[in-house]
Formats: structure tokens, C-alpha cells, sequence
């Protein structure tokens, strides 16, 4: 009996367009529909305590999302999950519901790293595969183009520092990218950085519409798991 | 390439494409193999918008509990989604089962508002459907629409195989069912059209054909079909406290413009106003119980996680059992955590002691709909308010501590002079100075918002026969209110003219002005109910074109004998009674509510007037 859980689910098919504002709505519902009572914050403009770990981008599935919230009573976290399963529309699936009791800071504070894996339908054989992989890597810096949030101009930056692991395999007809990045409040580098740097370096010119981009993991600081 | 990769490749590209996903909770799903019948439910305009509106999942629902039928929903495409989905070849699709919309068995379209007559055109090309009805073959859908534009349906006559008057949940079905048995039975689309037009409610248009005068009105209304009847008769539910009502309302994935529980409380309104055509098409009143309200309330609350509920009519204190209503609905909705609102509510005490316990209302403002300056005017179009009615609730209003009031009037109308204007600006005033009552010489924070819309004669209302102001005109009065409300703390709105005018045209016009709507349909129009995708050349050249001159249609007044294009048409409200309504109004003369006594309508011809004389 807790009054404070995570839930992890994943997001596929079409659902993977809804937006994070959408999801979140949803999730209120849910609650409510499903009779777990949200808690609320205190002030002028309550709002129920719910927030995912890390925002995921409009267009990625994952297997991995995790949303945390805190309840107005003592719940069991198998209840919740039950109840909860049952509001879940066609490709949002609810993996399992954990009471989160020992966690004092918010997930999205303590998140550190996001894997990923991008399917590109580009063919290529393993050789030059590597060979770009190698000389992307060795670059002294690997620059993208991100537009800044002050003023909307695009700016170069260098993401080098916040790959953590870059693997690049062919997998019948696609390229298929294996990448771990910074993702948190202290360091972050948008997996669309790396694809277009990647793919400007590597000369894929795939549309990035054409590409799948799938969130396969979250890892926090102190090892934290889920 | 398969349509989920396709899709895939548009969906990445445009914006909100959580609106064209469908798979919504509470959306229908069925086994294809026992579905019979397939309708396409399409709302021409975009999927907030189209989610807001209860009609539809009215109308899904009554179609969608029948085993062997199944409606779908489609919804207009925004415009970045139309250019990509022109790009790759990609056909105007169901949410639901993202079928091609031109391998349904039917097409239905509500007709809402005037303005979205070419995005109906607009979804039929994206289908890759031909526009014209004359153009379709038997591999094509039946096409239909209904709503409360269809009481005009001519401007879409050439386009539209049948439609439907009046009340849509039983009629819809039915309409459904015979197409299914049609086919089974190998009839072809005209047999079923012959069949169809035999039912209350079902207007065939290519059954009908208009002969014009050299001065550009009607002549005759020539019958083509002997199975047609010469009269379309409105389709009336008598009551609608049995009507099924949707307990388990799609949920929109992308934020709706309304995001809420709502209960239809009735259908129909008394007080007559007389500009107002929804108050004369959907007579009489039909009432739904308390008990039924509050049942279908806590339903959808339960089945939908809404956190606010709302309440659906023309005139929601004009419930019989309003204030048992009010208050019931309150406490559950306290005890229940869901926030309430009270639409279009008649501001006299008993609302204010409702508004004040619904806090929510303090921030959004009040509302007041004067819709004329001067009690002379007011007494013109029937609306029953006076000077001394808006001034107290206004006091009222602020002296609760309300410190935003919305007031909306309409211009253009019958026998409008400058002093009626006058009179818009004297009520703002007014207000005013009763706010620094409270609130201090400065006044405070207090805001009063004035908006101005332009009069647009409609079909089947006291007013079909007059003339609209010119653009010209309305922008003369605009301006003249505009110097006039140049008063601290008030803010003024005003609506488009030309757009106006184009409702105007549709509204009221005949079947030749289809010509001006396919014209601009060629030039790209659609979603012009949306400022930023309004062009007003385009329409302009598109009237040019097409030879259907605007003047003709909005600027002219009709005389008495001439064959109206909706003559044909009926809602249940007769001639006589506009007539002598329209007398009245020129001789500035009020017509009570008919809950306090039966004014003559008509329409009890034809059903019962549950609520006639009730209060008499
Ligand atoms: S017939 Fe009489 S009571 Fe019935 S709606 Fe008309 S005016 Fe009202």
C-alpha cells in the first residue's frame, strides 16, 4: 500500500502521434475514469501530481515510458495496475504499476540517459557501415544544427560529449541505429541531432519521414532500474 | 505501398497528426465480416471542431448499435495534411478503419454552417469522388447530408443524392437499412433513391427541377419522378425522452474545442425570436426528464473520466424543472469533482445564485445577448429583454465581483436606424459608469467586451424575405460603432462583411449558386470558416465566374408571392404564422412564449406541444 507509483507502458502503432499534452490528458482521464483518485496540488490552481520521466518527441514509439503520479489514498499498486489496463486504447499498453515509496525526487530529476533505435530503410553493406560509423566518431566534434529556444535561429552545437554509444548494424534492407544519449535536466541531446549528423555525414539521404525512431530504454543516476 | 507506411511517411510531417489517428476510447470497432452497411459520418471542418459537436456522436451512436451497420467518422483534413496526402496519392480515409471514403456505402454530411459548404466539396475530390451527383455511378456512394443547413438544401442540390430533414436518429438508420436491403436485393442507386424519397424526412433532389422567371427568380418547382412527393415533409421526433443518447461519447485524442460531458435537456425552443432559425426549425420543444438528465449525466461521467459537464439546448433555463435541475446536477457534480457549466443561461436571480456556487464562471465573464440596442428594435425581433433587465443583472453581476461581461448584439437587422446603434454604445456606457459604482471611479480591473454580428437573413424564419446590408453598409456601421464605443475599458469585435455576404448567398440561395460554389471549390477554397484560410478574391472571382450575382441573393428583399428555393421544404412552421410574425415586427409588436399560450405556429399540426401554454 503506497500513495505513490510508477507505471511503465509503451507506445505504438498510431498512438505514437499523440502529442505529450494529449497524453497526459488522457492519462488524467483514465485515472479518473478508472476511480484511482489523483492527488492535487496545494495553491490557486490545483493540479493532479502526474508527470512522465522524460518527454518523448511526437512520431517515436518506445517500450519504455514511465509516468509517475501519487494517489489521494492508500492504494496497492496491482489494483492500480488492473484498473488502469482496462482505460487503455489500441497501442498504449500498461506493463506494470510499482509503488515508487523510496523515490523522494521526481524521475525527470534523476533521469540521466535515453537509448535508442532508429530504423532507416537505406541498404548498406556492414563494411561501409562501419567504416562511416568510425569516421563519424572520430570527428573532433560533431556538429548538428538545433534551433535555440531564445530566439528560434538555428545554431551549430557538438553533441560528441552526450553520445554515449553509437552502433551502426544492417538489418535486411535498413540501416539501423543503436544510439544511448544524455536525456535529463543536466545534459540532453535530442536523438534528431544525431540522425541528421549522422545521415549528412554518412550521405543517407532517406527523408527523415521515412525513418522509425523507437525509445528502448531510460537509465537514472544511483542505478535506478525499471 | 501499404497505407500505415504511407500514412506513416504524412503523419510524421504534419501537425497535430494525433487528429487523424481515430482509435480514440469509446470510438467503434467492428468485425467487418458481419458489417452490412458502412456509412462515413464527415464533419467539413477540422477535428476539434467536429469532436465538439454532439450531433455526431448522437447520430454514431444510433447508427453504430445496430450489429450490421457501422458508422465511421472522417473528419476535414488541415491544409498541411491535405497538400501531403495529395502528394502521396493518398485518399481522404475513415479514423476508424482508415478505409478510402469512396468504398463506403454511404457518405453523410452535416451541414452546420453555410461557410463549410466547400469543404464538403473539398473531402469529395480528396475521395476521389466526382462532385456532381449526375457524375457518380454505382460504384460510388450514396452521398447525403443533413443538419440544420439542409432546410436550404439547393445550393447543394447538384452535389448531395439525398437529404435528410430533421431529426437524424431514427431517420438516419432507417435511411441506412433500406440502402442495405436495396443492395442485397441488386437495386440499383436510383431505385433506392425512389424508395428513400417515399420516407418523412428524405429529399432527392435530382428528382426535382427548377424553372427560373428572366428576372431571376423562381418560376416552378418541376417534378421529375412521380415517386417523389411534392412536399418534403420534415422528419419529427415526437418526444425524445426514449431517443437513445450517446452514454459513452467518442473521446477526442487531440484536445477538443469542448472537452466535456453534455446532455441534450431539450430539443426546440418557445421564445421565437425572430432572426433566429434554429428557433423555428426545431419546434416545438421536446423535453428530456430530470431523472433521464441526470442518468445520461453520471453515465458519461463514469464512461468518459470527464472532469466537466455541460448542459445542451437553445435556452438552457427555459427547462421546465430548471431550478430542480440546477441544483441536483450541482451536488452531484460536487460531490462527483466535476466542474459544471451552464450555457446560454437567462441571467435573473436564480442564476446568479447558481453562478456564484460554479465558480469557474468568474473567470471566463458573462454573457448577454441584448442582440439589439434599443428596446424598439429588441421589440422587432421578439427578444424579450428589457433595458431594466439587463442593467440589473449586469449590477448584479459586478457587485458579486464579476469583472468581465461579454455582450453580444447583431446589426443589419430589420429596421435598424442610427439610434439603435446609439443605443449599443448607451448600454456600454451604461455599464460602465455602474462599474465604477463598485469598483472605484477608475473602475478596476473591469473589462466589458461588445461584439457585433452582422445579420444574415435565413430560410424558414420571419426574416426569410428581407434584404441583407451591403458590406458597405455593415463597414459604415462598424466604424460608426467603432468611434461611438471608444470608452475605457471596452473592447469591440466586430465580424467580417464579406463573409457575411456569402452566407447570405448559400443560406437563401437557389440551385444555380452550386455553379459559384464548385467555382470556388476550382480555386481552392475550403475551411473558410477560418479566417486565415478565407480568401475573399477567390470567392469573389468565384461569383464572377459562375454568373450567380451576390446582390441578388443577400442585398434583395423577396416579395411575399415569390417561390422561396426552400419552399418545397417543410419544417412544420407555416407561412402564415411568418407572415404575421414579420407584420408584427414592423409594427414593433412582441409574440409571448409560447409556454404561456400557443402563438400559432403550425406545427402542433403536426405533433404535440408538450410545453404549450404551460406557464398560461
Ligand atoms: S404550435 Fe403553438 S405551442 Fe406549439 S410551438 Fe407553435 S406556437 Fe408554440
Amino acid at each position: 500500500m503506497a500513495e505513490k507509483f510508477i507505471i511503465k507502458f509503451s507506445k505504438s502503432g498510431y498512438a505514437k502521434y499523440t502529442s505529450h499534452l494529449d497524453l497526459l490528458r488522457f492519462f488524467k482521464r483514465a485515472f479518473r475514469k478508472s476511480g484511482v483518485a489523483l492527488k492535487y496540488s496545494q495553491g490557486f490552481n490545483p493540479h493532479p501530481k502526474l508527470g512522465f520521466a522524460q518527454p518523448l518527441s511526437l512520431g517515436y514509439s518506445s517500450s519504455c515510458e514511465l509516468l509517475e503520479f501519487e494517489t489521494a489514498d492508500n492504494l496497492n499498486a496491482e489494483d492500480i495496475c488492473e484498473a488502469i489496463t482496462k482505460e487503455m486504447p489500441e497501442g498504449l499498453e500498461i506493463q506494470w504499476c510499482r509503488e515508487a515509496t523510496g523515490l523522494d525526487k521526481p524521475l525527470a530529476s534523476v533521469c540521466e540517459s535515453a537509448e535508442y533505435q532508429v530504423t532507416i530503410p537505406f541498404s548498406a553493406d556492414t563494411e561501409f557501415l562501419n567504416h562511416v560509423k568510425n569516421g563519424y566518431l572520430e570527428q573532433e566534434s560533431i556538429t548538428a544544427l538545433k534551433r535555440r529556444k531564445r530566439d528560434k535561429k538555428m545554431v551549430e552545437t557538438d553533441i560528441k560529449a552526450k553520445i554515449r554509444r553509437f552502433e551502426v548494424r544492417a538489418l535486411g534492407e535498413n540501416t539501423v541505429l543503436d544510439v544511448e544519449l544524455d536525456s535529463g535536466s543536466v545534459s540532453n541531446c535530442s536523438p534528431e541531432l544525431v540522425i541528421s549528423s549522422f545521415c549528412s555525414y554518412a550521405g543517407i539521404d532517406t527523408p527523415r519521414y521515412d525513418m522509425e525512431v523507437e525509445r528502448m530504454s531510460l537509465k537514472f543516476y544511483n542505478n535506478l532500474q525499471f | 505501398m501499404e497505407l500505415q507506411k504511407k500514412l506513416d511517411r504524412i503523419l510524421k510531417r504534419v501537425e497535430k497528426p494525433g487528429r487523424y489517428i481515430g482509435g480514440e476510447v469509446n470510438s467503434a470497432k467492428k468485425d467487418l465480416i458481419s458489417v452490412k452497411e458502412r456509412m462515413a459520418f464527415a464533419f467539413p471542418d477540422l477535428y476539434e471542431i467536429g469532436m465538439s459537436y454532439l450531433g455526431m456522436q448522437i447520430l454514431y451512436n444510433a447508427v453504430n448499435k445496430e450489429e450490421v451497420m457501422y458508422c465511421e467518422r472522417v473528419f476535414a483534413p488541415s491544409p498541411d495534411m491535405e497538400k501531403l496526402m495529395k502528394e502521396e496519392n493518398l485518399p481522404l480515409f475513415t479514423l476508424e478503419t482508415k478505409t478510402p471514403l469512396k468504398e463506403m456505402n454511404m457518405v453523410g454530411f452535416t451541414l452546420q454552417y453555410e461557410m463549410s459548404y466547400s469543404t464538403v466539396l473539398n473531402m469529395l475530390s480528396l475521395s476521389e469522388i466526382p462532385l456532381m451527383s449526375s457524375d457518380r455511378g454505382e460504384e460510388y456512394p450514396v452521398i447525403a447530408a443533413g443538419g440544420p443547413c439542409a432546410f436550404n438544401p439547393e445550393p447543394m442540390a447538384d452535389f448531395i443524392d439525398l437529404f435528410l430533414i430533421g431529426d437524424g436518429e431514427n431517420l438516419l438508420p432507417d435511411v441506412l437499412k433500406l440502402h442495405m436491403k436495396c443492395r442485397e436485393k441488386g437495386l440499383s442507386k436510383k431505385e433506392f433513391l425512389e424508395k428513400a424519397s417515399e420516407m418523412e424526412g428524405v429529399y432527392v433532389p435530382c428528382f426535382y427541377e427548377i424553372q427560373y422567371n428572366d428576372d431571376g427568380t423562381i418560376k416552378k418547382l418541376c417534378k421529375q419522378n412521380s415517386k417523389a412527393p411534392d412536399v418534403v415533409i420534415r422528419n419529427i421526433l415526437p418526444e425524445i425522452e426514449t431517443a437513445d443518447f450517446p452514454v459513452k461519447p467518442v473521446i477526442p485524442v487531440v484536445e477538443a474545442v469542448h472537452d466535456r460531458a453534455v446532455v441534450e435537456t431539450f430539443r426546440g425552443c418557445t421564445r421565437g425570436c425572430r432572426f433566429c432559425q434554429a428557433g423555428m426549425i426545431y419546434r416545438p420543444v421536446r423535453e428530456r426528464s430530470t431523472d433521464n438528465i441526470l442518468n445520461i449525466a453520471k453515465a458519461q461521467i463514469e464512461s468518459t473520466g470527464n472532469d466537466e459537464l455541460s448542459l445542451l439546448s437553445l435556452s438552457t433555463s427555459d427547462y421546465s424543472h430548471f431550478r430542480d435541475l440546477a441544483l441536483e446536477l450541482m451536488d452531484y457534480c460536487k460531490k462527483a469533482n466535476v466542474s459544471l457549466s451552464l450555457p446560454s443561461l437567462r441571467i435573473d436571480k436564480f442564476a446568479f445564485e447558481v453562478l456564484d456556487k460554479i465558480q469557474e464562471y468568474k473567470k471566463s465573464g458573462l454573457t448577454y445577448a441584448p442582440e439589439a440596442g434599443t428596446q424598439r428594435l429588441r421589440d422587432v425581433i421578439n427578444k424579450g429583454v428589457t433595458d431594466e433587465d439587463i442593467y440589473t443583472s449586469v449590477e448584479q453581476a459586478i457587485s458579486l465581483g464579476w469583472r468581465h461581461i461579454k455582450l453580444y448584439f447583431m446589426i443589419g437587422l430589420p429596421t435598424e436606424t442610427t439610434e439603435d446603434l446609439d443605443g449599443i454604445a448607451e448600454i456600454a456606457k451604461n455599464i460602465i459608469e455602474i462599474n465604477k459604482k463598485y469598483n472605484g471611479p477608475k473602475g478596476g480591473k473591469f473589462r466589458l467586451t461588445v461584439s457585433v454580428s452582422n445579420f444574415v437573413p435565413k430560410a424558414d424564419t420571419p426574416f426569410q424575405w428581407e434584404r441583407q446590408n451591403t458590406p458597405e453598409e455593415f463597414m459604415e456601421k462598424h466604424r460608426y460603432l467603432e468611434s461611438k464605443l471608444k470608452i475605457k475599458g471596452v473592447t469591440f469585435n466586430y465580424h467580417d462583411s464579406f463573409t457575411s455576404v456569402c452566407e447570405a448567398v448559400f443560406a437563401r440561395g437557389d440551385r444555380r449558386c452550386g455553379r459559384a460554389l464548385l467555382a470556388a471549390h476550382e480555386k481552392g477554397c475550403r475551411l473558410d470558416g477560418w479566417t486565415e484560410h478565407f480568401y475573399p478574391d477567390r470567392w469573389q472571382n468565384a461569383f464572377e465566374e459562375s454568373g450567380i450575382n451576390p446582390d441578388f441573393y443577400a442585398f434583395r428583399e423577396r416579395t411575399e408571392d415569390e417561390i422561396l428555393p426552400w419552399q418545397h421544404i417543410e419544417c412544420g412552421v407555416s407561412k402564415a404564422f411568418l407572415l404575421a410574425e414579420r407584420e408584427k415586427a414592423y409594427s414593433e409588436k412582441t409574440t409571448r412564449d409560447c409556454r404561456y399560450g400557443c402563438a400559432g405556429c403550425g406545427i402542433n399540426k403536426r405533433v404535440k406541444c408538450m410545453t404549450e401554454g404551460i406557464y398560461g
